[in-house]
């Protein structure tokens, strides 16, 4: 394996793009990434927040202390992983973490690894899904893809601009990829529209340093209230208003998270209503 | 295999290694700073943090020909007081946590001489003690000017 260090937009061809690492990293010890190529992005990928623009690049330690982001960002980074690794990973790299789902991270073949069955339908899968769950029940554990979901975040990348629920798209047997990013596509960007509240809140099984059961992202955004979930969809979800959750699919041992998810609705949008 | 030139504590070192090679087993086995522990070996634990540019990071998810910062690992923080506060405040039990514990209490200092309870649970949550030694780490970090 090499590592090249890219100084321009042009020197990432090919290979397995990495900036933080946090991801990366394990999943290529773990052969669940095979490459002979890694290509360091970090000199390439804007960092810093510029009023309603968010480099890529920006830290989720720098995120969680800046004053210029929205609560929901601010709170649902300062409630991601743990100090150390808030440090290391980036925003972009936080949007297109793979799942957490155990049977995935042990390399079982299953329906996500291209096999020909979901083994956490038919086995352990209290912290997987309650929608769009029938093909993978995986759980999205992005708390930053939720608040930025309901925030109304676009997308800026190296080949377009897309809306953020644009760049997630439900895996069939077809195609597995989660995201729609093309091959070389770099996400450079994030842009926030004018903000007029908003909350990120999270049940989690300890109170710190653990990822999502349920995230609860509500923001008030030109008069419209959009609400946003991490942990209960294969994709971070965008709900279809404060009833949305009676269109719930739980499996057996996930039906616990529809009345969370009902509770921390609840509570998100009487607190942006109220701001 | 290829070249990897770092600084750490101050003075620079090379070694030959294949990419790929975390920084946490650079430095143990190549450079011999086994103060950095590898527990997890996954990002969970916190054991093996040491600080880039005084930043605390996970160095066994770190590759070590990633690295463009200097580091900070236990060996650097010798004359730290937040050492003698440790032995004072009995904050070891087997001791495997601890140099990961004060290489991110350190940063923690740094920014904040004087923590909140809550500002060290906040900034202290990413290293794990197997042992529970938690309140003695807080106390251990409370009082670590003496
Ligand atoms: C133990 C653990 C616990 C965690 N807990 C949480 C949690 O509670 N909540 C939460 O939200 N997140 C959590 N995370 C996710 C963490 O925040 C992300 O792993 C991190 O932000 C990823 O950023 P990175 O820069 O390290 O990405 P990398 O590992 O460098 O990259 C991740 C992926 O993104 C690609 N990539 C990176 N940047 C770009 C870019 N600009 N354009 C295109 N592709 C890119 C890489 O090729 C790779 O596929 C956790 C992670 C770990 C390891
Ligand atoms: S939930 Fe998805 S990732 Fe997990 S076993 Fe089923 S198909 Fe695989
Ligand atoms: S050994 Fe690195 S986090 Fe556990
Ligand atoms: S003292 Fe034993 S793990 Fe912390």
């Amino acid at each position: 394996m090499e590592l090249v260090r890219a100084t321009s937009l042009e020197q990432v061809d090919g290979g397995i793009a990495i900036h933080g690492g946090t991801e990366v990293v394990p999943l290529l010890r773990d052969g669940i990434l095979q490459t002979e190529k890694l290509v360091d992005i970090r000199g390439v990928i804007p960092r810093g927040v510029a009023g309603n623009r968010i480099g890529a690049g920006t830290t989720l330690a720098e995120l969680e202390v800046d004053p210029q982001v929205p609560d929901a960002l601010r709170e649902a980074c300062r409630l991601a992983a743990s100090p150390q690794l808030r440090n290391m990973g980036s925003i972009g790299g936080n949007l297109l973490q793979s799942t957490r789902c155990w049977y995935w991270r042990l390399k079982y073949p299953c329906h996500l690894h291209g096999g020909d069955r979901c083994h956490a339908r038919e086995g352990e899968h209290r912290e997987h899904a309650i929608f769009a769950n029938d093909y993978c029940a995986s759980a999205h554990p992005s708390d930053v893809a939720a608040a930025l979901l309901a925030l109304g975040t676009r997308v800026h990348t190296t080949q377009r601009e897309l809306a953020l629920e644009d760049l997630y798209r439900l895996p069939t047997v077809e195609e597995r990829e989660l995201v729609t990013l093309a091959p070389g596509e770099l996400i450079l960007e994030l842009e926030l529209p004018p903000v007029d509240a908003s909350v990120y809140l999270k049940a989690m099984d300890r109170k710190r340093w653990a990822f999502p059961q349920v995230g609860v992202a509500a923001a008030r955004v030109g008069g419209e209230t959009r609400i946003a979930l991490a942990g209960v969809a294969p994709v971070p979800w965008l709900l279809d208003g404060v009833d949305g959750l009676d269109a719930a699919t739980p499996l057996p041992r996930t039906a616990w998270k529809v009345e969370v998810a009902r509770a921390l609705v609840r509570r998100a949008v009487t607190s942006v209503a109220a701001k | 295999m290829s070249d990897v030139l770092l600084t750490v504590n101050g003075q620079s070192y090379s070694a030959y290694a294949p990419v790929g090679m975390s920084l946490a087993q650079l430095l143990r086995e190549e450079l011999g700073f086994t103060g950095t522990k590898i527990a997890c070996n996954e990002g969970h634990c916190g054991a093996c943090t040491v600080q880039i540019d005084g930043v605390p990071v996970l160095s066994c998810i770190t590759l070590a020909h990633n690295v463009t910062g200097e580091i900070t690992t236990i060996e650097g923080l010798r004359d730290h007081p937040l050492i003698e506060a440790f032995v004072e405040a009995d904050a070891v039990q087997c001791g495997f946590c601890t140099p990961g514990q004060v290489v991110s209490a350190a940063a923690l200092v740094a920014a904040t001489p004087d923590p909140t309870v809550d500002q060290i649970r906040h900034q202290m949550a990413g290293n794990i003690c197997r042992c529970g030694t938690y309140p003695r780490i807080e106390e251990a970090i409370q009082k670590w000017r003496g």
